[in-house]
């Protein structure tokens, strides 16, 4: 239990180092979230209720943040789901590290589209607009792919 | 001992998920083009096969109800044909149409008298609101022949449990939510001897994977 801790501080200090040199570095360098998003898709939905949702977000900026909501023209209902051990599970946000990534993938964070306005077939586009808590939101138009896409290696 | 190979395959699995994330956090190329980056190299290890287990499952005996609303004996139904077993449900955007999807098209690319040679049953791991007729709607968009069956929820749970499918009741969040869960196999049972000698996880159960191995497991070997 004390190594728990001690290790906890040990991060904790590392952080707070980590913390002084970037604003040593001056000038808000690590100032604002820098978002980009790429490859997004929806697999086609099997009927007309649901549908799913995948993309990467990269924050090249310093600061973290979060996708906090999702609108769309495929449903006016667009959660945030992850799932944990098979169990899908909504959330309010996923956060977006610091020069890090949000990456929603195949059996792990998604969105899922509620009562879809329509059945989309394979090769049409959805609009989607992502939300952050800090930075400007993120308009994408996104390819639906087969049922059973993944992605390429 | 059943339950440790499983879960060391979905272990496997799960470990190479990760140490694909591990290696995308690093991926900073990828821009444009979208399908080539990051998320992509999740599904890494593709190359690997269905696992064959040291010790067969026996097919588990179920007796539920099929998208006509019948009673299906899943024993006696399937008794002498090969076999595909997956428990999951319709509400489920993600892995359970992929998984189901994958099959489909895998099958798709066998031959007829091949696809004539398959069973594909769909057990639903949420009986409460996958009833025959939305099973029925739902499988009949991947490929009219599966089966789906539903029915009482200790009953398929003891059932998926007899072959190491770990699935728990859904239940209602306060926020109207409701949590189901997907099994993380789809085993594979012989024609020869009715008894699970292969299973596919999450991570290879691909379309492509089933179509290069299917022919084998219809002919009762494994891969």
């Amino acid at each position: 239990m004390t190594r728990a801790r001690v290790c906890a501080l040990a991060l904790a200090g590392a952080l707070a180092v980590g913390g002084c040199g970037s604003s040593d570095s001056g000038s808000d360098s690590g100032g604002a979230p820098e978002l980009k998003a790429s490859g997004a898709y929806v697999p086609r939905p099997v009927m007309d209720d649901m549908a799913g949702g995948f993309l990467v977000v990269e924050n090249e900026g310093g600061t973290a943040d979060r996708l906090t909501r999702v609108t769309s023209d495929l449903s006016d209902t667009v959660e945030l789901h992850e799932t944990v051990d098979r169990q899908m599970r909504q959330v309010t946000s996923f956060p977006i590290p610091a020069d890090g990534e949000l990456a929603l993938s195949r059996g792990g964070k998604h969105l899922m589209f509620l009562d879809l306005a329509r059945r989309p077939a394979e090769g049409d586009k959805v609009s989607v607009e992502l939300h952050f808590e800090k930075s400007d939101p993120i308009k994408l138009s996104v390819p639906v792919k087969a049922t059973n896409y993944t992605p390429p290696k | 001992m059943r339950t440790t190979a499983t879960r060391r395959a979905v272990a496997a699995a799960l470990v190479a998920v990760a140490a694909a994330a591990l290696t995308a956090c690093g991926g900073d190329d990828g821009d444009d083009g979208g399908d080539d980056s990051a998320a992509a190299r999740v599904d890494g290890g593709q190359e690997k096969g269905g696992a064959v287990l040291d010790r067969p499952f026996e097919k588990p005996d179920l007796t539920l109800t099929d998208t006509e609303g019948k009673e299906y004996d899943l024993v006696d139904e399937t008794k002498g044909r090969t076999t595909l077993v997956y428990f999951g449900y319709t509400n489920c955007p993600d892995v359970c149409p992929l998984t189901m999807s994958n099959i489909a098209v895998a099958k798709s690319k066998l031959d007829k008298a091949e696809q004539r040679k398959l069973d594909v049953v769909f057990v639903t791991s949420d009986p409460k609101r996958d009833t025959p007729k939305r099973l029925g709607k739902w499988l009949r968009m991947h490929d009219p022949s599966f089966v789906g069956l539903t029915g009482d929820f200790d009953t398929i749970q003891a059932g998926a449990r007899s072959v190491g499918v770990h699935i728990e009741p859904s239940y209602e969040k306060k926020n109207g939510d409701v949590v189901s869960t997907h099994g993380a196999q789809v085993l594979a049972f012989s024609a020869k001897d009715d008894k699970a000698h292969v299973l596919y996880t999450e991570q290879n159960a691909t379309a492509q994977i089933l179509a290069k191995e299917l022919p084998t497991l219809l002919k009762g070997g494994t891969p």
